[in-house]
């Protein structure tokens, strides 16, 4: 298979005055050319952290980022900036957030152009700006508005022409519809559906939402407390849901649906501290099928199906 | 004389500054019975959250006003209250339970101290026996009681929402209007609170309004669900039949746009155009400009309530015609 990215036993921790956060915890994870793999998780397991750390926004603790084939997690900073980071872009969350306020429409977009290019003319810039403004529908009219004229689907439209205006490969999502109305959210998927398949991106999609990552993504990763739980192809976790929290999050989606009545597996408590974990199943203290095993013993990711991955001491009892 | 709890007719919201008037809420009129759940759905900036300060009398000071239409509670109507009785009414009567846990309790003060301000403000009874109601509550949405002594920042979000429940459930009120009060949380913890609510509902026989833009917890939840779009309800009926048969080419265009888990779609619908401007309202049907569904009278005029059925109504000329040609 052929992957542009790589990552193995990924480690960020982040220092703090009660202990060591383990952000992300000896995450592996292969992402494959073209493809989008979703990210899913609730708050504070991480995912964030993860797509900051590959984009090297954070470094890295510990382990690889292959990039094709190359390192990046190791190399200098300038180095990286020179040679890749205009190939690994990334999409917020916050559109109202994410952009300078005192800045127009053209100039939010030509912004990252110059930065990258600095001996490209200045007429460049601007066509260049120009065409990506057109690529994601942002009317040419709007040019000279400023963000907080625009709605939310527009300014999620900068942040999206911005991160595309440096041709890059691969584009980490960090929830980048959910700030965003239900009709407006469906056309900022569509677009990025749309650019995906005109230029080959590999996305990284990170999101809360279960129907919106099922929707885009080509493969899905479930993340617990700084670590994969569950890896496989999309249409499968929904068929055959292996790891009992990615079981709880799927049945704790409420439906749009008068007639489906779910048995709902509803969970107690709320996510145990990521600050010093204890050598055990992290899910372990919230889990209705926990056991002592599960307490004393860490489960490692493992194949139990083909290209589906999950970390349980018991999974093959929910193998179907 | 019926049971009706709340009685909404005609009302007018607008908001008005010096460059612009808001038309926030337009001309809605709805009815909610005993014990009933009414969820509102619809965009940012529809008016939903507009219409449930407007219930509660809390329209921003000199901004926010109310043109036209009644508020009927049990048979009074709020607007001819002075402030002081609307007080009386606040949290005892109708409570309001706010998006944003982390802002809607005041960080200085202790929880039992803020559950035990309404239960005081409300009910004539001693300090103590308030701090022990305050227990009672936090017991009922299952948090330790022994942590009324502690402040808000030491609780998580879902917590911090429990303790708002709390709250406004202190003085057990005839209706309780939550303004997403699970938008901010994560599914599992919405699940939780979704699962608490509905228990305590059913419990004290609460009345309900549910502000949401989020389907999956309408169906869930309620018993009537109202669609609102520009501040004008499009479309009501009980939640089968807006689910089921949805008239009003919004609601279907809303259904449609979300993805789903259980099919497979390659290209999610997608509703022309952004949300209409309140401030820029047109003269005839709001929805026009982006409805796929257009006829000929839809850029004419505002279109009536049709009846689909005896509780099933919708706002639209083509639906009107539909039914008028058959």
């Amino acid at each position: 298979m052929d992957h542009l990215i790589e990552v193995k036993n990924l480690k960020k921790y982040f220092q703090t005055p009660r202990g060591e956060l383990h952000a992300v915890d000896n995450v592996t994870l292969d992402i494959e050319r073209g493809k989008t793999i979703g990210i899913v998780g609730e708050s504070g397991c991480g995912k964030s952290t993860l797509g900051k750390t590959l984009m090297r926004l954070h470094d890295a603790t510990a382990g690889q980022i292959l990039y094709n084939d190359v390192d990046i997690a190791a190399m200098p900073m300038k180095e990286f900036k020179k040679n890749y980071r205009s190939n690994i872009q990334m999409i917020f969350q916050d559109p109202y957030a994410s952009l300078d306020p005192r800045m127009s429409v053209l100039q939010l977009v030509e912004e990252p152009i110059k930065v990258n290019n600095k001996k490209m003319s200045k007429a460049d810039v601007t066509a260049k700006a120009k065409e990506m403004m057109e690529l994601v529908g942002l009317a040419t009219r709007l040019e000279s508005s400023y963000p907080h004229e625009l709605d939310g689907g527009r300014r999620q439209r900068i942040g999206i022409a911005r991160a595309l205006s440096l041709d890059p490969d691969f584009i980490v999502c960090d929830e980048p519809v959910s700030a965003l109305d239900v009709s407006i959210q469906a056309q900022i998927l569509n677009l990025l559906q749309d650019l995906q398949q005109e230029r080959g991106l590999t996305y990284m999609f990170i999101t809360h939402d279960m129907s919106v990552v099922k929707h885009i993504s080509d493969d899905i990763a479930v993340m617990y407390l700084g670590q994969v739980i569950e890896k496989c192809p999309a249409h499968e976790i929904f068929t055959n849901t292996i790891h009992p929290y990615s079981q709880a999050l799927l049945s704790a989606i409420p439906i749009p649906n008068v007639h489906v009545k779910k048995e709902r597996m509803v969970l107690k408590g709320e996510l145990t501290s990521p600050i010093n974990p204890k050598k055990c199943c992290r899910f372990a203290e919230r889990c209705p099928y926990a056991t002592d095993q599960c307490r004393a013993e860490e489960p490692v990711l493992r194949e139990l199906k083909p290209n589906h991955m999950a970390a349980c001491h018991y999974a093959e009892q929910f193998v179907k | 004389m019926s049971e009706n709890i709340l009685k909404v007719k005609d009302l007018v919201i607008h908001y008005e500054t010096d460059e612009e008037v808001v038309e926030a809420v337009n001309n809605i009129s709805f009815e909610i019975k005993k014990g009933e759940v009414l969820g509102i759905v619809g965009e940012t900036g529809a008016g939903k959250t507009t219409t449930a300060l407007g219930i509660m009398g809390l329209l921003p000071d000199k901004v926010g006003h109310v043109i036209q239409g009644s508020i009927e509670l049990e048979g009074e109507n709020l607007f001819d209250k002075s402030e002081r009785e609307m007080r009386k009414v606040r949290g005892k009567k109708i409570s309001m339970i706010f998006q944003d846990p982390m802002t809607a309790l005041n960080p200085v003060k202790t929880v039992g101290e803020q559950i035990s301000e309404v239960i005081l403000l409300h009910d004539q009874c001693s300090k103590a026996e308030a701090l022990l109601r305050a227990q009672k509550m936090l017991a009922m949405v299952g948090i330790v009681p022994e942590r009324y002594k502690d402040y808000p920042h030491q609780f998580s979000g879902g917590m911090k929402q429990r303790i708002v429940i709390a709250i406004a459930l202190a003085c057990e009120p005839e209706l309780l209007i939550a303004d997403e009060p699970t938008t901010a949380l994560d599914v599992t913890i919405q699940a939780q609170i979704l699962d608490m609510m509905r228990s305590l509902q059913q419990k004290q026989g609460t009345s309900m309004i549910l502000i949401t833009h989020d389907l999956g917890v309408v169906a869930e939840m309620c018993d009537h669900c109202a669609v609102m779009y520009a501040g004008e309800l499009v479309e009501y009926g009980t939640v089968e039949e807006v689910f089921d048969n949805p008239q009003h080419p919004y609601t279907k265009a809303l259904y449609q746009s979300i993805p789903s888990l259980d099919k497979d779609v390659e290209r999610l619908h997608v509703v022309p155009g952004a949300v209409t401007d309140p401030s820029k309202l047109p003269s005839y049907c709001s929805f026009a400009d982006r409805c796929t569904e257009k006829c000929e009278l839809c850029e004419k005029g505002d279109p009536e309530c049709t009846e689909v059925n005896a509780e099933h109504w919708v706002k639209c000329f083509t639906y009107q015609q539909k039914k008028e040609g058959k």
